[in-house]
Formats: C-alpha cells, sequence, structure tokens
C-alpha cells in the first residue's frame, strides 16, 4: 500500500490532532495563536502535493489520485486557509472565540479532500459525511444565537435526507452496476437511471441547486460570516472536481443531460429573480450563489474538455471573489449592531472607501466584467456550450447573466450612489482580514489579466 | 506606439489614484491626454494611405491554449477615429479643469474610459476588443451615478443594464463564431484576421449577425434600443455626455463596419430591409421627438440617436462613397456633438438649468458662447463648409444610387434637424422679451467663455472647418477602409 498518495491528508490529519492537543492545554487567550496555527496547516498540505505521485492508487484502489483532483485539492487547501486566516479577529470582536472552531473547519476540508478522490461511493458517502457533519456544527457556532441555530437545524435536517438519498442511490447503482466503483457507463436501464437520479440530488442538494436549496439562504445567513464564507467555496470545489469525474463517466446516458440541465436552467433562474426581493446583502449573496450553481452545472451537462475546463477555471476564480465579498462582510460586521440590511449599506463608498470598493470589485466580477477573471470562466462555458451545439442553453445562460447584472448592482449603487443612513465608527481591519481581501482582489484580476497560468493547468490535466 | 498612446491613460489613472493631490491630478490628465493627443496625431500623420490593410500592428502571445493574442493594429478608420478620440478626451479634460467634486476619482475614472475607448478602436483580437469594450462600462457608470443631476443612480443603473445586455449578446455572437471555426478548422483562434479570411455558412451568418448586432445597437443606439440615450445624458455630466455622444455611441457603429460587414457579408445583405427601417424610424421618429423637447440636453441627445441612424443607413447602402460618409459621419458628429453638449454643459453652469422655460436671450449676456453655440448646431446640421455636410453629402449619394426612395426618406430627417436646431436656438439664446425681469437682472453678472472652455470648442470646431472645407485627405483615408471592408 502506498502512503504517498495519502501525503496531503496525513498532513491535514496531523495538523488537526496538533491544534486539537495544543487546545485542550491551551487558554482562551491563545485562540488567535491557535487559529494561525490551523491556517498554516492546510498551506503544508498544499506544499505535500508536490511530492505526490500522479496516478496513483491506494486504499483496495478506492482512494485514487491524479493531476486533476490534485489541483482541485490545491485550490480547496488555499480557500481553507484564507478562511481561517481571515477569522480570528471576527470571532473575538464577537466573543464567539470557540477553540475547536479551527480545527472544525480542518476536519470538514479533510472530508472534502478525501471525497475529491474517491473513486468508490462509498468512500465518497463517508467523506461527503466526514464535511457535512463538521458544517452542521460550524453554522451553529453562534448557540445563543436564534438565526445560527435555525440555519445549523435546516441544513442537518436536509443534509441529512440528502445523506439518506446518497445511500439509496449508492445501492441502486451497486445493484445495477455489480460495483461500487464509480466506472463509465451508458446503458440506461431503470435501476440504473434511479440510482443516477438520487446520487445526483443528493450532490444538487450540496452545491444548493434549485430545487434542493431551501436550506442556502438560512444557513449563509445564520452561520458566522467567515464560516459562511468557507461553506461557500470548500465544498464547491470539491464537488465540482468530483462532478466533473462523474460527467465524463455518465453523460453519455441521455437523462443526465435533461437532469443536469434542467437543474441548471431552474437554478438560474429561479435564484436571480428571487434575489430580487432580498433585503439583507448576505442573503442576496447566498442567492447568487444559488445562480452561480447554475451556471457551474452547465459545465456538466455533457462532457467536453472545453466546456469543463472552463467551468473548473471560473469554478475557482468564483471561489476567490466570493470568499473576498463575504470576508468582506465579516469585516463590516465586527460594528455594533451592524445586520446586513441595504440601509446599512447606505453611504459606505464614502465612508469605508477600501471595504466597498473590494466589495464592488468582487461584485463587478461576479457580474462577469472584464478584466475580472470570472470574465473568462463565462466566455469560457459559452464558447464550450455553443462548441457541443447546446446554444439554446448558451443563450438561457445569457439572459440569466443580465438578469443577475440588476441585483448585484443594487448593492453598489447603495453604497455609491445614496447618502449615509446613519454614521458608523471606521471599521478596522486585522492584518489577516487585509491580507486575505487583498490576496482575493489580486488573485481575481490577476486571472482575469493571466489566466493561462490556471487555465491551462486545468485544461492538460483533464 | 499605438500601445503607448492606449496605455498611457491607464498608467495615468494609477497614479491620480496612489497620488491622491487633486491639482496634480488635473495635471497629469491634461499632460498625459496631450501627449496621447500628439502621438495620435503622430501615427495619423505618418499613415501610409496607399498601403492595404492594417498598420502599427503588434501582436504578442496573451492565452495561446484558447488562441488569444495581444493584437493590434489600425487602419484609415481606426487611426481616424482614434485621433478624433485622443481629442475628445484632451478637451474633455481641459474642460473639466476646475471641477471641485472629488477631482481625483473623477480623472481617474475617465484616465480610465480613455484607454478602454482607444483600445476597442485598435484590437485586432476578438477577446481584447471585448476586453476594452466592456472596460467603459463600470468608469461610464460611475461618472454617470456619481457626478450626474438629480435622477442619476436611475440614469447609471438604466445605462448600466442596457449596455450589458447588449455585451452579453455580443459576447455569445463572439463564441458563436469561434466554435464554427473550432469545429470546422479544428483551431480555436480569437484572431480577426483569421476569422475574416474564413466563410461562414449562411445560417451561421444571419445569426452570428443578429447576436453582434443587438450588441452594437444598443451601443449606438439604434431605434427601439435608444431609451438609455435620452436619460444618460440629461444625467450625465458635461464631460461625461462629450464622451458618450462622440466616442462611446461610434463604438456600436465601428463594431457593425469592422466586424459585421466583412465577417458576415451575405448576412448584411439579407438585413439591409430591417437595418434601413431601423435607421429611418431612428432618423425620423427621434427628429421629431427632438422637437418636441423643452430640455436642451435631451433635445441634443435626440439629435444624436438621429443623426446616428444616418451613420448605419450609409453603413448598410453597401455602396463605397455611402460607407465612405457614414465612416465620416461618424467623426463629424463626434466633433459637433462635442460641441454642442459642451454648448448646454455651459449654459447649466452658469444658470443652471437645461430647461428652455428657464432661458432666453442669452445672446446679451453671453455673446461668445452664442457665437459658438450657433456654429457647434450648424455643425451638427450638416451646413456646408462644415464636415456634417461632407458626411451626409456621401451617404445620401451612395444611398441613393442603390435605394432612392429609402435615401429620399430619410432626407426628411435632415429637415426636421435644421427644424429643431433652429427652434432651440431661437428659444435659448433670443427671445428675450419672454424672460421675467428679475431673471435679466440676475444674468447680468453672467461670465461668459473663459480659456478652459474656449480651448476645446476652438480644438473641436477647428477640426469640424478643417474637415468641411478640404475633406479630401481624410476621405482618402477612409476610402482605404471602406475598400477593405466592401472587398472592392
Amino acid at each position: 500500500m502506498s502512503w504517498n498518495a495519502l501525503l496531503p491528508e496525513l498532513m491535514l490529519s496531523l495538523g488537526i490532532l496538533l491544534v486539537f492537543l495544543l487546545e485542550l492545554f491551551l487558554s482562551r487567550k491563545y485562540y488567535k495563536f491557535l487559529t494561525l496555527l490551523a491556517g498554516l496547516v492546510p498551506l503544508f498540505a498544499l506544499l505535500s502535493l508536490f511530492f505526490v505521485h500522479v496516478p496513483s492508487k491506494t486504499l483496495l484502489d478506492v482512494f485514487y489520485v491524479d493531476t486533476h483532483n490534485l489541483i482541485g485539492k490545491g485550490l480547496l487547501y488555499a480557500i481553507t486557509s484564507l478562511s481561517l486566516l481571515a477569522s480570528y479577529d471576527y470571532f473575538l470582536k464577537k466573543e464567539a472565540d470557540y477553540g475547536e472552531l479551527s480545527y472544525l473547519v480542518l476536519t470538514s476540508s479533510l472530508g472534502l479532500s478525501i471525497l475529491l478522490s474517491s473513486s468508490n461511493l462509498a468512500l465518497l458517502f463517508l467523506a461527503l459525511e466526514l464535511s457535512s457533519i463538521t458544517m452542521y456544527v460550524l453554522i451553529g457556532n453562534f448557540r445563543r444565537d436564534y438565526p445560527s441555530k435555525e440555519g445549523a437545524y435546516k441544513y442537518l435536517v436536509m443534509g441529512s435526507t440528502g445523506t439518506a438519498t446518497l445511500a439509496l442511490g449508492s445501492a441502486f447503482y451497486y445493484a445495477s452496476v455489480g460495483s461500487l466503483f464509480l466506472k463509465p457507463y451508458s446503458d440506461s436501464n431503470t435501476l440504473f437511471l434511479l440510482g443516477m437520479f438520487l446520487i445526483l440530488s443528493a450532490l444538487a442538494l450540496k452545491v444548493s441547486a434549485v430545487p434542493f436549496h431551501f436550506w442556502t439562504p438560512d444557513a449563509y445567513e445564520g452561520a458566522p460570516t467567515p464560516i459562511t464564507a468557507y461553506i461557500s467555496t470548500a465544498p464547491k470545489i470539491a464537488l465540482y472536481f468530483l462532478l466533473v469525474k462523474m460527467s465524463a463517466l455518465f453523460s453519455q446516458v441521455k437523462e443526465w443531460m435533461l437532469l443536469v440541465a434542467l437543474l441548471s436552467i431552474l437554478s438560474m433562474f429561479y435564484a436571480s429573480f428571487v434575489a430580487y426581493a432580498q433585503k439583507s446583502v448576505k442573503r442576496l449573496l447566498a442567492y447568487s450563489s444559488i445562480a452561480h450553481a447554475g451556471y457551474f452545472l452547465l459545465g456538466i451537462v455533457v462532457w467536453d474538455k472545453i466546456l469543463s475546463s472552463a467551468m473548473l477555471f471560473y469554478l475557482s476564480v468564483y471561489a476567490f471573489a466570493t470568499l473576498g465579498s463575504f470576508i468582506v462582510l465579516a469585516v463590516l460586521e465586527k460594528r455594533e449592531s451592524f445586520t446586513h440590511h441595504f440601509m446599512d449599506y447606505r453611504g459606505l463608498g464614502r465612508h469605508d472607501t477600501l471595504p466597498a470598493v473590494v466589495l464592488s470589485l468582487f461584485l463587478f466580477a461576479l457580474i462577469g466584467i472584464p478584466p475580472m477573471a470570472l470574465f473568462i470562466g463565462k466566455l469560457g462555458i459559452f464558447a464550450g456550450l455553443a462548441k457541443v451545439g447546446l446554444l439554446p442553453l448558451a443563450l438561457l445562460f445569457v439572459v440569466a447573466s443580465i438578469i443577475s447584472a440588476g441585483y448585484y448592482l443594487k448593492v453598489i449603487v447603495y453604497m455609491f450612489l445614496e447618502g449615509e443612513e446613519r454614521r458608523w465608527q471606521k471599521v478596522k481591519l486585522s492584518a489577516g482580514e487585509a491580507f486575505v481581501i487583498m490576496l482575493c482582489a489580486v488573485l481575481v484580476v490577476l486571472f482575469g489579466i493571466f489566466p493561462s497560468v490556471l487555465y491551462d493547468l486545468i485544461f492538460n490535466a483533464l | 506606439m499605438l500601445s503607448v498612446a492606449i496605455f498611457l491613460p491607464l498608467f495615468s489613472a494609477l497614479l491620480v489614484l496612489v497620488l491622491r493631490r487633486e491639482k496634480l491630478s488635473k495635471i497629469i490628465s491634461v499632460v498625459s491626454s496631450g501627449i496621447v493627443l500628439l502621438i495620435a496625431l503622430m501615427l495619423f500623420l505618418g499613415f501610409d494611405w496607399n498601403k492595404p490593410g492594417f498598420q502599427y500592428e503588434a501582436k504578442y502571445e496573451w492565452i495561446p491554449t484558447l488562441g488569444i493574442y495581444y493584437h493590434i493594429g489600425v487602419d484609415g478608420m481606426g487611426i481616424s477615429l482614434i485621433l478624433m478620440t485622443a481629442l475628445m478626451f484632451f478637451a474633455s479634460f481641459v474642460w473639466s479643469w476646475k471641477i471641485e467634486d472629488r477631482p481625483n476619482l473623477y480623472h481617474a475614472l475617465f484616465l480610465m474610459l480613455e484607454t478602454a475607448c482607444l483600445g476597442v478602436f485598435s484590437a485586432l483580437d476578438l477577446f481584447l476588443f471585448y476586453i476594452f469594450w466592456e472596460g467603459m462600462l463600470i468608469p461610464m457608470y460611475f461618472i454617470i451615478g456619481l457626478w450626474g443631476h438629480e435622477r442619476k443612480v436611475y440614469a447609471a443603473n438604466k445605462f448600466f443594464v442596457y449596455t450589458f445586455f447588449g455585451s452579453m449578446f455580443l459576447l455569445l455572437g463572439i463564441a458563436s463564431i469561434i466554435a464554427y471555426a473550432y469545429i470546422t478548422t479544428g483551431q480555436i483562434s480569437f484572431n480577426y484576421l483569421f476569422h475574416k479570411n474564413l466563410s461562414y455558412p449562411i445560417w451561421l451568418q444571419l445569426l452570428a449577425f443578429l447576436l453582434f448586432g443587438v450588441g452594437f445597437a444598443v451601443k449606438i443606439p439604434m431605434w427601439p434600443v435608444h431609451t438609455w440615450l435620452p436619460d444618460a445624458h440629461v444625467e450625465a455630466p458635461t464631460a461625461g455626455s462629450v464622451i458618450l455622444a462622440a466616442v462611446l455611441l461610434k463604438m456600436g457603429t465601428y463594431g457593425f463596419v469592422r466586424y459585421s460587414l466583412p465577417l458576415f457579408p451575405e448576412a448584411s445583405k439579407y438585413y439591409i430591409p430591417l437595418i434601413f427601417f431601423l435607421s429611418l424610424v431612428a432618423i425620423i421618429y427621434t427628429a421629431m421627438m427632438a422637437i418636441a423637447q423643452t430640455h436642451i440636453k435631451r433635445l441634443i441627445a435626440y439629435s444624436s440617436i438621429s443623426h446616428m441612424g444616418i451613420v448605419t443607413l450609409g453603413t448598410f447602402a453597401l455602396d463605397v462613397n455611402a460607407l465612405n460618409g457614414a465612416i465620416y459621419m461618424m467623426i463629424a458628429h463626434g466633433l459637433s456633438s462635442a460641441a454642442l453638449f459642451m454648448s448646454a454643459g455651459f449654459i447649466y453652469d452658469r444658470i443652471h438649468s437645461y430647461h428652455m422655460d428657464d432661458l432666453g436671450g442669452l445672446a446679451r449676456y453671453l455673446p461668445k458662447l452664442s457665437v459658438l453655440f450657433m456654429i457647434s448646431g450648424l455643425a451638427g446640421i450638416g451646413f456646408p463648409g462644415l464636415a456634417g455636410f461632407v458626411a451626409e453629402f456621401l451617404v445620401f449619394l451612395g444611398t441613393f444610387k442603390n435605394y432612392p426612395i429609402w435615401a429620399f426618406i430619410a432626407g426628411v430627417g435632415m429637415v426636421l434637424s435644421a427644424a429643431y436646431f433652429l427652434y432651440m436656438y431661437k428659444k435659448v439664446i433670443f427671445e428675450e422679451e419672454t424672460v421675467p425681469e428679475q431673471r435679466l437682472e440676475k444674468w447680468k453678472h453672467l461670465k461668459d467663455i473663459e480659456t478652459h472652455h474656449f480651448l476645446p470648442f476652438l480644438l473641436i470646431l477647428a477640426s469640424a472647418f478643417l474637415l468641411g472645407l478640404y475633406p479630401l485627405p481624410f476621405v482618402r483615408i477612409v476610402e482605404q477602409t471602406s475598400r477593405y471592408v466592401l472587398g472592392g
């Protein structure tokens, strides 16, 4: 058995144990140190990726490693590390500095990391559960706060349904294919279709695609904002890298195409319309992520190298933009009695120029305006869809994108073009937050101007 | 050299943002846009118009996997528009010399806008073109939204949503031809010249023409997607209106000439009736709308739409003369509308109203302005001796040859344009007797045109005269493009 393939996961596990032990002995005032230490763990895991031999398999072949999922892991670790680095000041200010927090985030990432490498439905199930259960706890971190509890509870109930669905789907899959290993399949018999349908529903729930999205706005809103930043990005990376692989295996089955396209269209349009009705910016971003789930699903409707790599590129830069915007929200929220109601954002551009400018940069990026990198992702998906002959879907994508521009703009309008409602004290950025926000902003623009760096990596790995 | 001209403003914008010194930011903007103007002039004078194809080309690898290059170059039309753009930005910066409200951000946004505009007119890579095309969106959005008048937020949002809507279709159009080229040749390429040498099947041409067309039509704007323009103009600050009318609207017509005609020749023929119909509606209907206005800026905005109708008419007459006229008109309209918006802006600056009812009898108090306003207006309605006349003449000459009836109807629009301009001029500048006494009392102390106002006027109107009195060299430059585009 080759332990080498598990190197990054071992690094993560060791890190978790280390933080866990230290947390037992250190008092609360070391919270910041512990979080920063935990933030370094994924970076070591990231470094260890360079020492993994590809491709390789281990653990009775259920765990496999190739360049494709190594890239996914790299992104996942980067996001995890960044969200931890930016979180400590927020929790200290909110007096919710529980030491468990940092290793729970790491545990969740460990689950996602294993998920990326699982070629077997049993391991996939375990990995997904490992990450989900920790996420329920993370969302409920503000235990005295009603929305936090409600969000966690909703996600727990919906998530357990997803778990059950995944288990049942796997059973059907086993019954029809005769193995739990994921392998190419093109014969559409009823049992297989049923299995596929259930598995896909469970995964759609985790990426919050309509109609399995109900937990998303509440969980995103209720969770402490740095945790929202994490749960809106890290799981998506892992799941879409996995879904791309599944689309390579199953998209020969024509029902796959129908089902994914349907989920995608529903998500794009439903979320875009409902987002307009939101009064809270945090909820608005939650709906934006549902809409984006729709865009990403377009990338797995059929298997095509250009389409899929464009989608993964889009996903990667989307993760940085979303992480960045939620961290800005977290920074703003540190102020006394700040809610995310639109009224609180009035006149922010004059008053807190830096956060407002960076947030609008991320929002413009999410709309897909060049030179921000998300534009290239959008272009890639357009071109990919046009190439595989799905022009109607591309047209719907365009329409949904146009609709979405309006609600992102709404936030910008409130920040820059409206007068102040009340005087807030100026926000103070901690070093970690400033670093993460600036890094995300720079990456979003830099990958827009030099997309080859990341794009070629993904393209060649597929 | 061309790249220097394109990116110098962007660099200056960053400088302005970093330095945050008000006086310095004004100096930086005027100097850097002046340098850009000089470079543009040098490129223009050094342009070899006997040589077919593009000149001053530069090509570097950018995203090789997707066949994307940093590829720029200009032909006769490109270099003329670049010269006009550089002139307009220089004039706008001089005009805005006395701006007090957040000058750093103001100048930085205009400088970014300049880079985007120059980029659009010189990009030879579809991807690069699109990046520059969208690059103007954010600066303009904030220019309207932050320095505009009462309903600025509404106007800014409307501008953004309409333009973004158009751009998405443009993007889809680009994606569709690139996908087709990939399927047939196995090569992904955003290179304009590569695509020009491919011939697309008719179904793709018809489809892509429409997709590109929506993008361009919103920008021009053509009827019926024109409604954002009057609002944007009314609310935008003066320099914003100048750039919007003189430069940004040209991006749409430029797109038609640069992309739609050469890439989709058969579809262009097929859609002639549609384009003609829309152009005529634009010419006649918006001219009539202009007559009905009492807000001078709104009136000028409608007249812009009407004149852009002539450009689209000339473009799709598929005749060398008409196309020549259309390209000439882009420049002529740029000059005249800029001068008109500056006049209107000046009046607002002094009297704080755009409404004809609040004005009247200005000839006595602002005599210098009255003269400049008159010349600008005459340039706008195509008075002989000024640039607009040559342009309109060429368009009608070319269109009349193949489509006499359409040309005749369009001619009516010209009569209307004289009507609305003279009507406005009479109301604003003369008609002293309708103005209440105490208002006249107040106006006695009005300050007439100052140097920082006069210089832009001088530059623009002198160019309009030059183009009107001695059109030969300019027509020849443009002709190079016309032949290239129409394959003659």
